[in-house]
């Protein structure tokens, strides 16, 4: 005879049913309870903020641009505001706004925007990178986010005024590009001073169409001592006389200098073959002897890295000391508008030491000593860290 | 009817269920039985389980793959000669021991766990604490050494818990771990002065000159200043420990068993501690 269903379950002893239906109704329970997951943060403005300081030159370079979730977004600009520096430059990337040619996606930038503004924080936006579809196809050339070439400088020139007329109200002013004196910053080709004076006078008088206001800035070039333009790099110093030498004065309103101490101090004179934080001095003199020593200079990039393990990183107490003495030099120096600090925060930072060990806050806000020192500097209240 | 008995009550009904249902019985059994054999049969190592490619090509090529950024003296530097320092002695010194040619391979710090993930090395050793983040794919060994904050005092004075500090001085180096830590304890405790010093030395120097009863700083630039400086001695632990791990990958659990076990062998017999010396 072919056992029914009925007559095999009425074998199985009672305890077992019990047992099993309990088990089953477990694992409903756990089921139903697997697709719950917690919600995301709720950000809520909050009434606009104002930085308090003593000393407007303070600003730093915050990375938002990867920062996803918005409450990570308001917390850093919060921490910037509370430290006491007015301004931040921050990264806009062509690729994310125009991801599609033609198509401007600004939800992210206008995040930002938002709580900067939000915070009392002046912006500086620091453009660049080159979306897929104004690279050549993979197929034909394998090419970085950094590789522009001239066939689509108009197509820049149209972010940058786009940006302008979105933010120009509300911003201090754009950078063009980043350190085109590196060869990596410029599609790991040979570094073209002429080529980045063109994109440069192009996307000034672009960005002065949209906003007549807004301080294009130029440069931004990278310290280094490399001569030769073949190679991967040219001296800053040398990029500059170049681009003043093929038109560029004239086409911004400041230069852009990042200048960063590495192991020496910040009084360390410069020199032009040595790499230090008074070498933008030098990027002063090229700009005296062409006759444009009215541009004011912003330190958007500077600092001091105090990692364990690199060779050209610092003790934490020379750090606060070097980073302190850097900003009373530019206060003193009529020249300047402002030294922001690389970086505030990154947002993830397993995979980045060299930035982590610049950045003020850890990834997970927790505040590092320089942090603190930077505060009492800029809020003129007693140093935590003092000999 | 307490808890026990309600237990043995339970026990006797199943084993009265199991007698009146032999065959029902004999099929749970098997049932189990199979899923042990599956097991056992499925362990890494096994049959049929998953097998460890990176020491089974270890043991064919004879060779080992390390990774390190050799920009860390006296750790691990690049110079005319190749890449030498206490990491890469311990990393040739685990190759002898296993038999194979240690071959490393220099990159940048960032690159590190890449090239593990991606299996251009076998193991990592350059500086790594564990990282949770990292643990689902990552093995961490036991450290192969401590770089924490460490107390220095003097010999006839000797500090060797922070315990021993209350009512007395402290020496650090500014915006340091220790100097925060020292900051801690001095909440924790009812009097700690500290003494705040640009540089690591500079608070050992001010142990010496009777500012300070002990100098909390790290371990590499105590055991480097001690080394020129008898008048003082070291605490035998860190007060702020920070390990130093080898990094290998999860899946090479052959791998990392006898990594370990060399490793354990270096710390017993005592190399460990030689090739420690000889670079601090």
């Amino acid at each position: 005879m072919i056992p029914t269903l009925h007559s095999i379950s009425s074998r199985v002893p009672p305890a077992i049913w019990r047992t099993g239906g309990w088990l089953v109704r477990l694992l409903i329970v756990l089921i139903a309870l697997r697709p719950i997951t917690p919600a995301p943060a709720h950000v809520t403005l909050g009434p606009p903020q104002t930085v308090e300081t003593q000393h407007p030159a303070v600003c730093v370079h915050t990375r938002l641009t990867d920062e996803v979730e918005e409450w990570k977004v308001q917390r850093t600009l919060s921490m910037v505001r509370e430290m006491g520096a007015s301004t931040i430059v921050e990264f806009f990337p062509w690729p994310y706004a125009e991801h599609d040619e033609g198509r401007y996606d600004w939800a992210h930038f206008d995040r930002i925007m938002l709580h900067a503004r939000n915070q009392g924080l002046s912006v500086i936006a620091r453009l660049g990178l080159v979306p897929d579809w104004a690279r050549p196809p993979v197929v034909e050339k394998v090419t970085t986010l950094t590789y522009l070439t001239e066939d689509y400088y108009d197509e820049f020139v149209d972010f940058v005024r786009a940006f302008v007329a979105r933010y120009g109200d509300e911003i201090v002013g754009v950078i063009i590009w980043n350190e085109p004196n590196l060869g990596i910053e410029w599609g790991n080709r040979p570094v073209d001073p002429e080529a980045y004076t063109g994109l440069l006078r192009q996307s000034y008088t672009a960005a002065h169409a949209a906003n007549p206001d807004v301080v294009v800035m130029g440069g931004a070039l990278a310290p280094t001592v490399n001569p030769d333009a073949s190679g991967s790099a040219l001296s800053d110093v040398d990029f500059l006389e170049r681009m003043y030498e093929a038109g560029a004065k004239g086409y911004f309103d400041a230069l852009a200098v990042h200048t960063y101490g590495f192991t020496r101090p910040a009084q360390d004179p410069p020199d032009p073959d040595v790499v230090n934080f008074r070498r933008v001095e030098l990027l002063r003199e090229v700009m005296a002897r062409y006759g444009d020593d009215a541009t004011p200079v912003y330190i958007t990039e500077s600092g001091w890295n105090d990692d364990p393990r690199w060779t050209n990183a610092v003790r934490p107490g020379q750090r606060i000391v070097y980073t302190l003495e850097a900003f009373e030099m530019v206060e003193a120096w009529p020249w300047t508008e402002t030294l922001c600090l690389w970086n505030f925060r990154i947002p993830f930072d397993l995979n980045n030491r060299r930035d982590a060990y610049y950045a003020l806050v850890s990834s997970d806000f927790h505040i590092r000593p320089v942090y603190e020192a930077v505060q009492a500097y800029a809020r003129g209240w007693e140093s935590p860290y003092l000999p | 009817m307490n808890r026990a008995h309600a237990l043995r009550h339970r026990a006797r009904q199943t084993v009265h269920a199991a007698r009146q249902h032999p065959r029902l019985t004999l099929i749970a059994i098997a049932g189990l039985a199979l899923l042990a054999a599956a097991w056992v049969l499925t362990r890494p190592g096994a049959p049929f389980g998953p097998q460890d490619g990176t020491w089974r090509r270890s043991q064919i090529n004879r060779d080992l793959y390390v990774g390190l950024d050799p920009n860390y003296p006296p750790f691990a530097e690049w110079t005319p000669d190749g890449i030498i320092g206490l990491e890469a002695d311990i990393a040739h010194e685990i190759g002898r021991r296993l038999g194979v040619k240690t071959s490393i391979l220099i990159m940048g710090y960032d690159g590190l766990y890449d090239a593990l993930y991606i299996g251009t090395v076998d193991f990592l050793i350059s500086g790594l604490r564990r990282n949770p983040a990292y643990e689902e794919w990552v093995h961490y060994t036991p450290p192969y050494f401590d770089a924490g904050q460490v107390l220095v005092s003097r010999p006839d004075a000797p500090v060797t818990r922070w315990r021993d500090l209350d009512g007395k001085t402290v020496a650090v180096e500014i915006a340091s771990a220790g100097d925060q830590a020292a900051q801690r304890w001095q909440r924790r405790l009812h009097a700690l002065d500290i003494v705040r010093a640009m540089l690591p030395q500079e608070a050992m120097q001010a142990v010496q000159a009777g500012e300070a009863d002990a100098a909390l700083v790290d371990v590499v630039s105590a055991r480097l200043y001690l080394a020129e400086h008898d008048d003082l001695v070291m605490a035998e632990d860190t007060a702020v420990p920070e390990e130093f791990v080898i990094a290998l990958r999860e899946e090479n659990f052959r791998m990392i068993a006898e990594v370990e076990d060399v490793l354990a062998e270096m710390r017993a017999d005592g190399t460990l501690d030689a090739i420690i010396d000889r670079w601090l």
